[in-house]
């Protein structure tokens, strides 16, 4: 705070001043407690406003038409005018080359912090895209969950588990599934209305104990069956193995 | 200021009038010299007319006080090698101090705040503001520790806040 404080005077170091500009950049507290600190300061210099009586008339005369000269002549001609004095400001090209130097400065501190805020905004893009897939996945649990314990949903039982159907959704919930050999995967099969043969659907593998639930690929029609055999990994296009279980869904 | 940038020279004339003694006051603090302060406050006010774009909102007088003050401490820059930090010219946020309060603020006000302040304090203040040095600066200058320097300035400047936010705000 105290930092934040010598920072709204104006009176750190510029280094010292970019880096806890950046503290204050990333921290909201900070930000506000050094935009009070800051509108306090700017009450300072009232305290050096002049007295009516601490500025002549000659004086008050002779500044206000050399200023007001000067905006008349810039209105005019529409381009700034030199001051009438300007003895302190050095020649042109010592002012111009600061000018520059300062620009180089402020460009290289601009890029730098630019730097650093599009690193903070690709890191919080990666977390906002984490986030996003952790809510998608607790959801896609939560209409799991729902569905399997909905009273309106549909259990067929199977050996070692049930087949649970729900506004077209279809899940195989087992759980005693045998151990699969190396190499193996469980493919769940299903049989179309009117089809003739079963069509490959999703492999998956079993937990330690042997439960799994998994939900079949959205479908236009809720198929007739579902069957579930061990094929090799990657799946099969027609089962190699004797089923696990075939269920009709009716 | 929407007027200047139409280029009104009424407008800015009236801006003068109102604001040519804080900046005056501030250059010959600042640099205690009234010839430059005359330079300088000519300097502030023929930015004003050919940036009015500089001053984006808020309140003007503390915008032309940090202008004047940076401009000040270019012209100690210019005498003599410091590296001290600017004020930034951007405003303050909405409610920081209160427009109602910047609104009645004046010179007598300020002063009576800054006078009620422990000197230590006090004196801490007015060398940051005024002096355009560092912290470092004032801590070896004053003959204290930079920790208590710190310290007091950030207490200074509560004090003060309270003081005037609460004060004149009616």
């Amino acid at each position: 705070m105290d930092q934040v404080a010598a920072l709204a005077l104006g009176i750190l170091p510029a280094k010292e001043a970019r880096r806890v500009r950046m503290q204050i950049a990333l921290d909201e507290e900070l930000f506000s407690t050094y935009h009070g600190f800051r509108g306090t300061a700017d009450l300072i210099g009232y305290s050096a406003e002049a007295e009516p009586a601490e500025i002549n008339e000659l004086q008050r005369v002779r500044m206000k038409s050399q200023v007001m000269k000067a905006v008349r002549a810039q209105s005019m001609r529409g381009a700034p005018m030199p001051l009438a004095r300007a003895g302190f400001a050095g020649p042109a090209y010592a002012v111009a080359a600061a000018a520059l130097v300062a620009a180089f400065i402020a460009t290289f501190d601009n890029v730098s912090i630019r730097r650093d805020l599009t690193a903070q905004q690709r890191a919080t893009s990666t977390l906002q895209a984490q986030v996003s897939a952790q809510s998608k996945l607790a959801a896609t649990e939560r209409t799991q969950i729902a569905d399997l314990f909905a009273p309106d949903s549909i259990h067929y039982p199977v050996s070692g588990g049930e087949v649970v159907t729900r506004e077209g959704r279809v899940y195989i919930a087992m759980r005693t599934l045998p151990k699969l050999p190396a190499g193996k995967v469980f493919q769940v099969w299903t049989l179309a209305h009117g089809a003739k043969a079963v069509a490959p659907s999703i492999t998956f593998t079993p937990n330690a104990s042997g439960s799994a639930i998994v939900r079949l690929p959205a479908q236009p029609h809720q198929p007739a069956a579902v069957a579930i055999s061990i094929e090799p990994e990657g799946g099969s296009k027609a089962p190699t193995s004797k089923p696990t279980f075939i269920r009709p869904l009716s | 200021m929407v007027r200047i940038r139409d280029r009104d020279v009424a407008a800015f004339e009236a801006i003068y009038d109102a604001y040519h003694r804080l900046v005056y006051g501030i250059a010959l603090r600042m640099l205690g010299d009234s010839a430059a302060a005359e330079d300088l406050t000519q300097s502030v006010f023929l930015k004003i007319w050919s940036s009015p774009e500089s001053f984006i909102s808020g309140n003007f007088g503390a915008w032309v006080s940090r202008v004047t003050r940076n401009r000040a401490l270019d012209v100690l820059r210019s005498r003599a090698v410091r590296a001290e930090d600017e004020m930034p010219n951007d405003i303050p946020l909405e409610g920081s101090i209160d427009d109602v309060v910047f609104a009645r603020i004046d010179g007598d006000r300020v002063r009576a705040a800054l006078a009620a302040l422990p000197s230590e304090q006090r004196t801490l203040i007015e060398m940051g503001f005024f002096g355009g040095v560092t912290h470092e600066e004032i801590a070896r200058r004053t003959a204290t520790p930079l920790g208590t320097v710190k310290t007091r300035i950030r207490a200074g400047l509560r004090k003060l806040r309270a003081a005037l936010g609460t004060g004149v705000a009616t």
